[in-house]
């Protein structure tokens, strides 16, 4: 019972990161660049859902803002802070996004106040489901079915779509992509729009998973995320999933044996580290020549 | 030609009259020139936001209030804030703006542990007067006789916390969770220390970081554990979710926070699985006092949310300081300090300072809040002392 417990809890941290950290992915595959920023879009995700769904009485309606507008700031991220810093080493658009991370988390609680922001009526968190004698609430229900409908929609978009299997060209080669007319720019802003709308989700998800939007909501996504798709192979996508589910479980089951001295992030990089030393190019990448 | 006499007169006239009229000017000069400057520290950005933001919005309402009644020994109170942001090293930065900038001599420093101490030892050298109004590591007062502490450290806390659940709650087996900073480890450090005095069985200890919100794995092992009461030391923005997770994942045990639980917003997070939860070294805010109820309504004016334990710790800090002020018939640091040191039976907005020991540690009697219909309100005052005394070296 208790094992399972921790089961059912380690998956469910697993796709809580999966959420966060596959924007971010997305990103990285397509231009090189660590977008450390993604922790705001994230937190903007849960401010925006946590706004409207108090303003409307309706949680939907806050989870649909967000994934809608987001997109947006996601753009404009792009726009304004990456373009112009293509050209340079991938370093400098890095330290342009730690900059607007600090920038927007302050900004964040100049706006809305330290003490954060909570749901009025959370319903779907107190709404408690009995599985096989697991006690689960209905966001985490949501969580998990949201990771493998975001995964499964991936897929099928890469694989099956014409915008998709473009954005995989440009990925891969770039140059060849463009002489066969595929608008380079486009498959960009496409990717940060789909890679905020997720990274909303996940925010307005694990907001109401918290019950409470504070200014900090993104700090772990700051680098836990970047953690995780190191762990499973920049880039990938199916890396990524992989990679939160196994730190998810190696965090839940590890807090219990070593748990009253190391904390829950402590055990997570210390499995990170070694997982990279066995496995430097992560767990689907692969190894450089 | 004027007779040499006559010159010497008129001349003698003009450096009088000059003279004349500067000591008038001077006398009459506007008092605004002549004020008592009290410096302040406080994490207004940064993780520690929440409280800085409470903190200075007392202390500038406490200074308001001081200055509207006359100030004191005939000048104004000045409020000279800086934000330290929690941190160590902008503690040290400000307190040396605030000595040598402004020159102050008197201050209050309501931030948290990390930073206090850094403060401490600073203003100690300089012989600057700092009260700390709620920061809770060891080292602030024992930086040396220029410090104070208005609020009970860590470690007598927890110890309080053991002889509440021990003797009050009559509760053998308890679940233990640290929050793993400064303070949450203090705190428990002294619940652990004295548990088995009052046949308390700690049945497990876990532990988490303040930027934690889902503690899945801990619930799982409350579950399993299956003690008489769980105790958790953190803020009301780990133990809002905390509590709310414990509840639905079906433990059913009393549940006994820390003093930094004691937040309205804790109620807000963890909804109706708050009901019930005790949090010890908390804010009486019921107490029939005309001036805390005053204080209320005028913070939540200000503020537009009701006040916690670091607003009202701050506020009493300002009075506190300006009561020795005036008890002392001086600004002056080292006749305050006496002054201060010599309180008796003063009444903090948190409840009677009996007095402070030889460490500048209060000794005061610690309430204890349960969540009843959805507010805090006052379950039993803690005043055995001698059981959670604070250390006096």
């Amino acid at each position: 019972m208790y094992y399972v417990d921790l089961a059912v809890t380690g998956l469910s941290f697993g796709c809580m990161y999966a959420l966060m950290a596959v924007g971010l992915t997305l990103v990285y595959g397509l231009l090189r660049i660590l977008h450390i920023a993604h922790a705001a879009v994230f937190a903007l995700g849960a401010y925006i859902t946590v706004i409207v769904a108090n303003a409307s009485g309706s949680i939907l309606l806050g989870l649909l803002a967000a994934i809608a507008f987001t997109p947006l700031f996601g753009m404009a991220i792009y726009r304004v802070l990456y373009q112009p810093l293509l050209s340079y080493r991938p370093d400098v658009p890095m330290i342009a996004s730690v900059g607007l991370l600090v920038l927007m988390q302050d900004a964040f609680r100049i706006a809305f106040g330290e003490q954060g922001v909570t749901f009025q009526n959370n319903v779907y968190l107190f709404e408690i489901f009995d599985i096989g004698g697991e006690r689960v609430n209905a966001v985490q229900i949501a969580i998990v079915v949201c990771t493998i409908l975001v995964f499964i929609g991936l897929h099928l978009f890469t694989t099956r779509t014409r915008i998709g299997i473009a954005w995989r060209a440009t990925v891969s080669q770039p140059k060849i992509a463009t002489s066969f007319g595929i608008d380079a720019e486009r498959v960009r802003y496409l990717c940060f729009a789909i890679g905020s709308a997720l990274a909303a989700l996940a925010g307005g998800l694990v907001g109401l998973l918290d019950n409470l939007v504070d200014p900090v909501i993104g700090y772990v996504v700051s680098y836990k995320a970047l953690a995780i798709i190191v762990l499973g192979g920049l880039g990938s996508v199916r890396g990524t999933l992989i990679a939160s589910l196994v730190l998810g479980l190696i965090e839940s089951y590890g807090t219990i044996f070593i748990g009253s001295w190391l904390n829950r992030d402590a055990i997570a990089f210390v499995a990170l580290i070694v997982l990279l030393l066995v496995r430097p190019q992560g767990l689907t990448g692969v190894r450089a020549p | 030609m004027l007779h040499p006499v006559s010159k010497f007169v008129s001349r003698a006239g003009t450096i009088l009259g000059g003279l004349l009229a500067a000591a008038v000017l001077a006398l009459t000069a506007p008092a605004a020139n002549a004020q008592i400057k009290i410096g302040f520290q406080a994490p207004l950005t940064g993780f520690a936001a929440t409280d800085g933001k409470s903190a200075m919005i007392a202390a500038q309402m406490a200074i308001d209030e001081i200055n509207a009644d006359g100030g004191l020994l005939g000048q104004k109170l000045q409020l000279v804030p800086y934000d330290d942001q929690a941190k160590p090293d902008q503690a040290i930065f400000t307190a040396n703006k605030l000595i040598g900038e402004d020159g102050v001599k008197l201050v209050v420093n309501a931030s948290y542990s990390a930073s206090g101490r850094a403060a401490a030892s600073v203003f100690q050298k300089a012989g600057v007067l700092m009260i700390a109004a709620y920061g809770v590591h060891p080292d602030i007062t024992t930086a040396g006789d220029f410090m104070f502490r208005l609020v009970h450290l860590g470690p007598p806390q927890g110890e309080a916390t053991a002889l509440f659940i021990g003797k009050t709650l009559h509760l053998k087996r308890i679940s233990a969770i640290t929050m793993d900073n400064d303070y949450g480890q203090a705190t428990m450090d002294g619940f652990l220390a004295a548990a088995s005095k009052y046949g308390i069985q700690v049945v497990n200890k876990y532990s988490y970081a303040l930027s934690d919100r889902q503690f899945g794995s801990i619930v799982a092992s409350v579950k399993r554990d299956n003690p008489d009461g769980v105790y958790a030391t953190g803020y009301f923005f780990t133990g809002g979710p905390l509590i709310s997770q414990l509840r639905a994942g079906g433990v059913t045990a009393p549940i006994i926070g820390s003093q930094a639980f004691d937040s309205a917003t804790l109620i807000k997070i963890a909804g109706p699985a708050a009901e019930g939860t005790y949090v010890v070294d908390s804010f009486d805010r019921g107490r029939k006092d005309a001036a805390l109820q005053k204080f209320f309504a005028d913070f939540q004016k200000r503020a537009g949310y009701p006040p916690e334990n670091v607003a009202a710790i701050t506020y009493s800090a300002i009075n506190l300081m300006a009561d020795a002020i005036t008890r002392a018939k001086s600004a002056d640091p080292a006749k305050v300090r006496d002054a201060l040191a010599a309180t008796k039976n003063y009444a903090l907005l948190t409840g009677d300072l009996i007095g402070f020991n030889k460490l500048h540690e209060i000794i005061m009697p610690i309430n204890v809040n349960v969540v009843k219909d959805g507010k805090f309100v006052s379950f039993v005052k803690l005043d055995d002392l001698t059981a959670f005394a604070p250390p006096d070296k």
